[in-house]
């Protein structure tokens, strides 16, 4: 409907996919090829007196979630759970993922990230690499993806970490949000999706089980050693450059901001395993959906969230972030996100015929 | 077995997809002059805001149709003959049904006024698919708009033009904003944050004379309190009315009064042709007319006129009233009777400080029968079971919690509603509604 020369042309194109949005795409693409394949940013940095181009683009990402999130806030000022979660994430953003790793380098100690986990950062799981460091960083590593991120994924689904903790997350939900609709919603892409992700994820196991074989075994097995160190730079170069830099964000303008997310994350994939049976939900208000299909429109991550609330089925899926847009988009209210089905009417009517009291709260 | 569907909308899809469900074998067919499929007619909004596109209407994906073996013909019925089980399409094509649905929806209503003849351009209703179309077509020519109709179709059209920085004046004519729907204290709060979008709402206003410029496209509105209103675009929401003019003329008409006559199993007048959702009239026990005009109630009779196709024993009554819907950024849920209330009903009215919420709940002989709740999110479900177990206020209130639905960290807080309700029962301040 938007036409050239008419108000908000630029931003609907930008939003829309029209030229602009692939001239942003063509910027950010290049902007990651250089960064990962080329030294040309590393003058740059030291010019403005930072230590190196890695410590200049931590610096870009954080003013890009820290202003995109100001804006998200804006926009979402009246909704408190958006206010809330985006608040977390520029916090988490600019400590964790940023002050805080340079602070440590500054006390000349390990540049650690504790916002990263395995299996999304694979080194905090390479024994080469983590076992080199002071001991309480080994602890929390180790207790961080094995214990941290399952009981908090039990708990509170994936969206602990995915959308209020993860710096991909983070960007996506402050500087992509122009762009959260683009996410592909039909039922093929969500068939893909399943194979890809499961791939990645089932690749990254593999890897990590070798670097732990090769690095016991490896001394007396040289050929073994070799072959793990060349699968770890492919699995460097394709997941971790091209498909969370290069394509995750790169593209942001052109399939939506979530794309290494849904399809490509390890991590992701691990939480929404745990997520299936643990207690988070989008719990459906019965008979109330006018299968209006904004909630699918804004859902970042491809959830046909309206096939759900048109037929009043509260659901959990493996890839849902918990955002919370969808309920906020939602102009009939139909949609809550719960950590616990407690309040179904359906289930507390069962609760009352068993003689159970429906004034208490049902925890 | 043949079914044929006129009408592709959400109480003809429900239909089709329940035939499917229950028989496997049988020709389904769904015929709509409006579109190739089904589309969420409440988000045509959205679609003129620029925060959908067309595609994102459709709430199924088209492969559904392929899927569930539904055929769909696009195309206007013209004639209807039920001696020979056949209608005919406008371009001559004739369909043979074994069973038939009508679920034709609804047409907006349009009012005489003088001049409205005259102004062949710039004159919209905002129901359909093609009206969608005129608007995006008028909007870049427009920048000041007159909107007529204090209903939700209305307040909707003044949300999107205003998006598009159209100026608009907004005419109800009645004493407040949808007294159909909301006493006058909600009613004001609506009309106060109409206001505060820029839109200029004009209480008891109604038009007096349409004036188009030579080429016939709309230049100004008057009212009967002497304003005129310059404007690009007029948009007219004065309710709809079930579509069912094209019926008068067919072979066979079924009886229709205001809507196709049916009965508690969906049946018309005629031999298996039933109809369903906007365009079908009941009889009320009290032998008056019932028309339901709301997304809820077609979806559901969709699914039971099916059933009925089907052979089941169908006996139809409307649910307990329920709705909900959205002014600009104020969410509003109601359940049960709330405005035309009888004498002896009272009610509780407690409006929270700053935001505008506000919760309202009515009795009558010492049960609860509406809700109206502005600004803040409740699960009607409660309302409705409450309602039906004829539950006391103050056990209601008590229980006020377990019905709110907000967003996590943002559940309005109720202590102050219940500080007010424990006043009001205490000064014995119970009011007539």
């Amino acid at each position: 409907m938007t036409k050239i020369g008419t108000t908000h042309w630029l931003l609907h194109d930008l939003k829309n996919r029209g030229i602009t949005a692939w001239l942003l795409s063509g910027i950010l693409t290049a902007f990651y090829l250089v960064l990962y394949f080329t030294e040309w940013l590393t003058p740059l940095a030291q010019g403005i007196g930072l230590d190196s181009k890695w410590t200049l683009y931590g610096l870009l990402y954080t003013v890009a979630v820290t202003l995109g999130g100001l804006w998200v806030i804006r926009k979402y000022r009246h909704n408190r759970y958006q206010v809330v979660r985006t608040s977390v994430v520029i916090l988490i953003q600019a400590t964790f993922a940023f002050s805080i790793p340079h602070l440590l380098k500054f006390l000349h100690q390990p540049e650690y990230y504790f916002s990263y986990l395995w299996p999304l950062k694979m080194d905090y799981l390479t024994p080469s690499y983590i076992f080199a460091l002071p001991l309480p960083f080994i602890v929390y590593s180790f207790l961080g993806s094995a214990l941290l991120v399952p009981i908090m994924a039990a708990l509170f689904g994936k969206r602990w970490y995915c959308s209020w903790v993860c710096g991909c997350g983070g960007l996506a939900n402050t500087f992509g949000e122009p762009w959260r609709h683009l996410s592909d919603k039909s039922s093929t892409s969500w068939r893909i999706e399943k194979i890809t992700i499961y791939t990645v994820l089932g690749t990254s196991l593999l890897l990590t089980a070798m670097l732990f074989i090769s690095w016991g075994a490896g001394k007396s097995n040289p050929e073994l050693a070799r072959f793990t160190t060349g699968f770890q730079s492919f699995y460097g170069l394709i997941v971790s450059s091209m498909l969370a830099g290069v394509v995750g964000v790169g593209l942001y303008p052109l399939g939506g901001t979530r794309l290494w997310c849904r399809f490509f994350c390890p991590m992701a994939a691990l939480l929404g395993l745990v997520q299936k049976f643990g207690r988070y939900r989008i719990t459906v208000k019965q008979n109330m959906c006018i299968s209006c299909g904004m909630c699918s429109k804004y859902c970042e991550m491809g959830i046909d969230v309206r096939s759900y609330a048109q037929a009043g089925e509260s659901f959990t899926r493996a890839s849902c972030v918990g955002c919370g847009l969808c309920a906020e988009v939602c102009p009939r209210g139909v949609l809550r996100l719960e950590n616990r089905s407690s309040r179904d009417p359906q289930e507390a009517i069962l609760v009352q015929i068993q003689g159970v009291s429906a004034s208490r709260p049902l925890i | 077995m043949h079914y044929v569907i006129i009408g592709n909308g959400v109480a003809g899809i429900t239909a089709a997809f329940t035939l499917r469900e229950r028989d496997r074998h049988a020709r389904i067919t769904v015929i709509s002059g409006e579109s190739d499929y089904f589309i969420s007619r409440t988000a045509l909004m959205y679609a003129y805001m620029d925060r959908m596109n067309l595609r994102d209407l459709e709430p199924f994906e088209r492969k559904a149709y392929d899927k569930q073996k539904i055929d769909r013909v696009r195309g206007w019925v013209r004639d209807l003959n039920a001696d020979q089980r056949q209608i005919r399409l406008e371009d001559g094509r004739k369909i043979i049904y074994d069973r038939l649905l009508l679920a034709v929806g609804s047409a907006p209503n349009r009012f005489q006024w003088p001049g409205l003849n005259a102004a062949k351009d710039g004159v919209v209703h905002f129901v359909s698919l093609q009206h969608l179309a005129e608007c995006e077509g008028l909007t870049p020519s427009t920048k000041r708009a007159v909107v007529v109709g204090g209903g939700l179709i209305g307040v909707e059209l003044v949300e999107c033009l205003v998006h598009h920085g159209v100026e608009v004046d907004f005419l109800v004519r009645e004493s407040w904003y949808w007294p159909m729907a909301l006493a006058k204290e909600e009613g004001e709060l609506i009309a106060n944050h109409i206001r505060r979008h820029g839109v200029k709402l004009h209480i008891e206003h109604e038009v007096n004379a349409v004036r188009a410029d030579a080429s016939g496209r709309v230049v100004s509105v008057s009212t009967n309190k002497g304003l005129d209103l310059p404007c690009q675009m007029l948009g007219i929401c004065i309710g709809v009315r079930p579509a069912v003019d094209w019926l008068k003329p067919v072979t066979t008409p079924p009886e229709i009064n205001r809507g196709i006559k049916v009965n508690q199993s969906f049946q018309t007048t005629l031999p298996d042709v039933f109809s369903a959702g906007d365009c079908a009239e009941f009889v009320r026990p009290d032998g008056s007319p019932l028309v339901e005009q709301i997304w809820y109630a077609a979806k559901r009779q969709g699914e039971l006129a099916a059933r009925a196709m089907l052979g089941d024993a169908v006996d139809y009554k409307p649910s307990l009233f329920y709705n909900s819907a959205k002014f600009f950024d104020i969410e509003y849920t109601t359940v049960g009777d709330v405005t035309r209330l009888p004498d002896d009903a009272t009610s509780f009215l407690h409006r929270l400080p700053g935001d505008a919420v506000s919760i309202r709940v009515i009795e009558r002989n010492g049960s609860v029968i509406g809700f109206n709740m502005l600004g803040s999110r409740w699960d009607h479900t409660w309302f409705e079971r409450w309602i039906h177990e004829r539950r006391s206020m103050e056990d209601v209130m008590q229980q006020l919690h377990l019905a709110q639905f907000d967003v996590e960290f943002g559940r309005v807080r109720l202590d102050g509603v219940r500080a007010a309700f424990a006043e009001y029962l205490k000064t014995g301040s119970r009011r007539a509604a």
